[in-house]
């Protein structure tokens, strides 16, 4: 696959909680093995966007979608689709780290097992955790609690976590805003490795961030019917020199409210 | 999705006050201090270019010497706005059409304290003229010296306007001083073939004008970071 080819294809995606209209006929491709970031004012529907790619948003009861989010082609809210299998492909890294009360090994270990991992658990615990640069600052402590990392540790360990089922996707919602600047850069770099084998989609708030770390960068706002709606997608370096759209200049060179 | 909104060269000068906030207005005044600099830094270099032709013409050894002691002052609003410029960037982290403005007044303000080195030049070349027997001969240079000045106030005014189309233009112009330099040079040949005695004097002539080709080339240059702030693209325009 290359890297032109889209992961996600969103074709006027809009998301409710009940009557609310978070955002509205969104449609946007994701590109492979890239990292698109997600930006915009709070409120602007750039989370609600992010869940609706691995159907997070089911597990809100008022919560339903129409219009279409493809995966490889595939309707990912089609009635045949499992939601849990697609939750395994596409994984998510959430805004504070959530590591399971248990030990690193098995956190790690936690959704192979789920899933009916029959290989060799030591080998993919150790793979994961190489593979999101934690491996040498735990060697030797795999059964300490996870819960005993610093932050930026935890949040490496969610990243572990969420590698070791093999995704396709990694979805991360705001994965720094509770890092310090070292555990933020490190995060950003491992973002930067990560994206020769995984497509990634990250919501930031840290406009600085989306510059730095992000391939592609899309700008969404609100209207005054309260709905997030996409205003520009470009690569990012494009976006934060000469973005096309008054609306993205406005915000992203801090002339708001 | 919408594209291409209001922005347009000179679209995006003022913004609705009301609604920024007082960090964003602090910034929003350090660039245009930045600016103001760099129009004063361009006023600067503008008096030197002329009072050094001036004093190339009328052999005032004088004149020349305050133009030589007058560059120091130019170097130091430049290296001012460097630090500026610097200072506002890693404070402020801009974007958009914000880092695109300070790149274009940062890049501006080198390319006219090289300007300055151009007029202290000639500055030199007026006292070494000044101490030969007969007057200048080549007309061609107050023009020269005119001609680099309209430009550079012209510069000056598509930076300030974010004026792609005046930018382009005064580009185009440079045409004409390359024309004048290149007369000089044929008049320059032709009195050391005429007058073997008056070669340094020609020599000298010459080089004067090389410095006003070479000044209004450094003008398009701020052409250039004017097209650059207005559209994003970088381009050659007196290529």
């Amino acid at each position: 696959m290359s890297a032109d080819e889209a992961v996600f294809e969103l074709r006027e995606l809009s998301c409710y909680y009940g009557s609310f209209r978070a955002v509205r006929d969104i449609s946007l491709s994701v590109p492979h093995n890239r990292i698109t970031a997600l930006i915009g004012p709070s409120g602007c529907g750039k989370s609600t966007l992010l869940r609706s790619l691995n159907r997070m948003n089911d597990l809100v009861d008022s919560a339903r979608t129409e219009g279409q989010v493809l995966y490889h082609g595939v309707d990912l809210y089609a009635e045949d689709i499992d939601p849990v299998e697609v939750r395994r492909r596409i994984g998510m890294v959430f805004q504070k780290p959530n590591p399971f009360p248990k030990s690193i090994y098995d956190n790690v270990a936690f959704g192979p097992r789920v899933a009916g991992y029959s290989g060799d658990m030591d080998e993919l615990v150790e793979r994961s955790l190489r593979r999101a640069a934690l491996w040498d600052e735990v060697t030797d402590s795999l059964r300490r609690p996870g819960t005993a990392l610093s932050g930026g540790q935890q949040q490496r360990l969610c990243i572990a976590r969420a590698i070791a089922v093999e995704p396709d996707v990694i979805l991360m919602d705001e994965p720094c805003s509770s890092l310090d600047p070292i555990a933020t850069l490190r995060i950003e770099e491992l973002m930067h490795e990560l994206k020769e084998n995984y497509t990634i989609v990250i919501v930031t708030h840290n406009m600085q961030q989306a510059a730095r770390a992000s391939d592609i960068t899309a700008f969404l706002t609100v209207d005054q019917d309260r709905a997030g709606y996409l205003v520009e997608m470009a690569p990012t370096q494009q976006l934060f020199t000469m973005p096309h759209n008054r609306l993205t200049e406005d915000y992203i060179t801090g002339r708001f409210g | 999705m919408e594209q291409a909104t209001g922005q347009g060269s000179g679209a995006t000068t003022s913004e609705p006050e009301g609604e920024s906030s007082s960090l964003r207005h602090a910034f929003e005044e350090e660039i245009q201090a930045a600016r103001d600099d760099v129009l004063r830094l361009g006023a600067m270099v503008e008096a030197q270019i002329q009072r050094a032709g001036e004093a190339m013409m009328q052999r005032d050894v004088e004149l020349a010497d305050q133009v030589r002691w007058a560059d120091a002052e130019v170097n130091a609003l430049q290296q001012q706005i460097n630090l500026t410029i610097t200072s506002v960037i890693a404070r402020q982290g801009p974007m958009a059409r914000d880092v695109r403005e300070l790149l274009a007044f940062y890049h501006a303000a080198a390319e006219l304290e090289r300007m300055g080195d151009y007029a202290t030049n000639i500055a030199k070349l007026a006292q070494q003229l000044a101490a030969e027997p007969e007057l200048p001969i080549f007309r061609q240079i107050p023009r020269m010296e005119e001609l680099c000045r309209e430009q550079l106030r012209a510069a000056m005014r598509a930076l300030v306007d974010v004026s792609e189309e005046e930018a382009r233009a005064l580009c185009r112009r440079d045409d004409e001083l390359d024309g004048l330099y290149n007369s000089v040079y044929e008049d320059a040949i032709a009195l050391m073939q005429a007058s073997p005695q008056r070669a340094q004097q020609a020599t000298h002539m010459l080089f004067a004008a090389h410095h006003l080709e070479r000044l209004g080339d450094r003008v398009t240059n701020i052409g250039e970071d004017v097209v650059f702030l207005a559209t994003g693209r970088v381009e050659d325009l007196n290529p």
